[in-house]
């Protein structure tokens, strides 16, 4: 891959009417795309008459009053909590497993590395309706149906896939001789693993976290399945059985559509320059 | 990187490992293999019993008549699937999810590509229109989809609403339970989007072609229109393979914004294939039924996956 340099080195030429032009194209399009974000933001500090008799009226004070019912008057914090809980404990048991995992092919390599390979690859064509009745099955025979644990170990099957999948590409590049090294002066294996090669998939890592923390935290699917009116749901779920109501609050919903879009965001933000590397990193080489 | 290196400088030059004595390799070596294989086992073991084995299950129940509930159940053979593939609710569902699934999958890789394209061209100021470019995928399909089933409401939904205060009364419609147009509506508010990922996507790969190249077509008189035919868009036949492909698979099993915005209403008119397995497996009590057609899912993923990735592949070109 060529690097950017060439580009870089004209930088500096001064701002030309052209990009002008695509700053404002660039600009007006964000802003229509966010048209639905932007419409809830406004009419979560209106109440439901307000935003029923004038659908396009605009707020007339920063009332947070919407915000305090939600988290008064539903479920939705325990769910919100609930999706945390279902993001941060999947994360924690693919970190655990799959890394490891992937490290475990390319060293066994040869026949069986490729057959695993292959193996946890096909799950990426595998779409979750496919598993999904024989799952809540199991799920109920074991007592685990309508658990956060469920949800988790559902989750696991569709990441750990796509994680072997990165984890492997990149393996491949880190040379042996380190981890040998490590081994002859006596680390244990597991050591060696977790305090050489698992720091030096960093780059790898933090991807892999950030694009599945937001795909857990967005899904919608899986928790639907799997959760009953037993549980509060996770954040999705809740909002989802909110509308699903005869008379559901409006102002309510566009409240918990923005709350569950902020964390969504904060992530971005902490990470963005990961972000836009693990996109390249899992893409570019396809 | 910098404490690799140090620690390779660090460690003591190893014996080349034909060195030792072979018999001691060898039991080395497979005592390796044990704990690589160790090491493998807890993944693949959760990942076999959450993906492979319910799989092959579904794959056994789709050649029942269980109802998801009772404990007992008889085998029918692939009556199912005569089934399947004889009812016209089935095909009306493969129908909107390949106007949904590849109409999304093209028109948002042209948005992205386009958008791109345009960040590509900025020479100031491009990390920052780069992430408000991307802020907007930060949303989830399912939030988008609540916002637009009340935006779209027929009695107080903005759009309603908006048309009426213009004098377009004429104009205002059931966005969601007219069957004319609900499937154009749903197409509309999947690819109400900037492309997010696939952007990033196009964008790396946008840069990643040299510039050199572009600048001696430039020289020997090539137009802009050109220079994108004959270098940019060769170039970037790997990336239109992964995105493609990506969105294809995401394609096949559009969910959230039917089971919002429609539960594949009016009637059935708007179902999808991933609505109506989840439809019919747990709404109706139909489990056989429903497995037979995740079976048919998973071919038809299964296959376009396969063949499109063979077809772009042999597009592009080894950079």
């Amino acid at each position: 891959m060529t690097n950017v340099s060439s580009k870089r080195a004209k930088e500096r030429r001064r701002l030309t009417p052209g990009e002008v032009v695509v700053m404002a194209v660039l600009s007006i399009l964000v802003l229509a795309v966010s048209f639905p974000v932007l419409y809830a933001l406004l009419n979560s500090f209106r109440g439901y008459a307000d935003i029923t008799k004038d659908p396009m009226g605009l707020p007339t004070s920063l009332d947070f009053g919407n915000y305090v019912t939600l988290f008064q008057t539903t479920e939705y914090g325990e769910a919100l909590l609930n999706t945390l809980i279902i993001t941060v404990g999947t994360l924690a048991i693919l970190m655990a497993l799959v890394p490891m995992a992937a490290y475990g092919i390319e060293r066994v390599g040869g026949r069986t590395g490729r057959w695993i390979y292959l193996l946890f690859i096909a799950g990426l064509m595998i779409p979750f309706q496919v598993r999904m009745i024989p799952l809540v099955t199991s799920m109920n025979e074991i007592g685990l149906y309508s658990t956060l644990t469920s949800v988790m170990l559902v989750h696991f099957g569709g990441s750990a896939a796509f994680g072997v999948l990165l984890y492997c590409s990149f393996i491949k590049g880190v040379p042996r001789e380190i981890e040998e090294a490590a081994n002859m002066d006596g680390a244990g294996r597991l050591r060696t693993f977790w305090s050489i090669v698992f720091p030096m998939l960093l780059p790898v890592t933090s991807a892999f976290v950030i694009i599945q923390a937001l795909g857990l935290w967005n899904d919608f699917f899986i928790p639907l399945v799997f959760l009953d009116a037993s549980s509060a749901g996770t954040i999705n779920v809740a909002l989802s059985r909110m509308s699903g109501l005869m008379a559901s609050q409006w102002e309510l919903i566009y409240t918990g559509a923005i709350v569950a879009t902020v964390p969504s965001v904060l992530l971005f933000a902490a990470f963005q320059r990961y972000f836009i590397k693990g996109m390249s990193i899992g893409a570019v080489k396809g | 990187m910098t404490d690799q290196q140090v620690l390779v400088k660090a460690l003591p030059a190893e014996p080349p490992p034909a060195a030792l004595p072979a018999p001691g390799r060898r039991r080395r070596f497979d005592r390796q293999r044990v704990a690589m294989l160790l090491f493998i086992a807890p993944a693949a073991i959760l990942y076999a019993l959450m993906m492979i084995v319910p799989s092959l299950q579904s794959i056994q129940l789709s050649l029942t008549n269980w109802d998801g509930i009772s404990p007992t159940f008889e085998y029918v053979g692939l009556r199912n699937y005569e089934d399947i593939l004889t009812a016209d609710r089935f095909w009306n569902a493969v129908r909107n999810t390949l106007v949904l699934g590849l109409g999304s999958a093209l028109i948002v890789n042209l948005i992205a590509l386009a958008v791109a394209m345009m960040l590509d061209k900025l020479h100031h100021a491009q990390g920052f229109f780069r992430t408000i470019v991307y802020l907007p995928a930060l949303v989830s399909g399912f939030i988008a989809a609540t916002i637009w089933k009340y935006v779209l409401n027929f009695n107080f939904g903005a759009v309603n609403a908006t048309l009426k205060s213009l004098g377009l009364d004429a104009q205002t419609r059931d966005w969601l339970g007219d069957h004319d147009i609900v499937i154009g509506v749903l197409l509309f508010i999947i690819c109400f989007t900037l492309g997010g990922n696939t952007t990033l996507i196009y964008l790396a790969n946008l840069q990643s072609v040299p510039q050199e190249l572009v600048e001696a077509a430039r020289i020997d008189g090539a137009s802009r229109a050109q220079v994108f035919r004959y270098v940019t868009w060769p170039m970037l036949a790997g990336a239109v393979t992964v995105n493609m492909t990506l969105m294809m698979i995401a394609g096949w099993t559009i969910f959230d914004q039917v089971m919002v915005l429609t539960l594949g209403g009016p009637g059935f008119v708007s179902e999808t294939m991933a609505f109506f397995i989840y439809k019919v497996g747990f709404g109706e009590y139909r489990a056989g039924y429903g497995s037979a057609a995740a079976v048919v899912l998973f071919i038809v993923v299964m296959a376009t996956t396969v063949i499109a990735n063979r077809y772009m592949r042999s597009r592009e070109i080894q950079a």
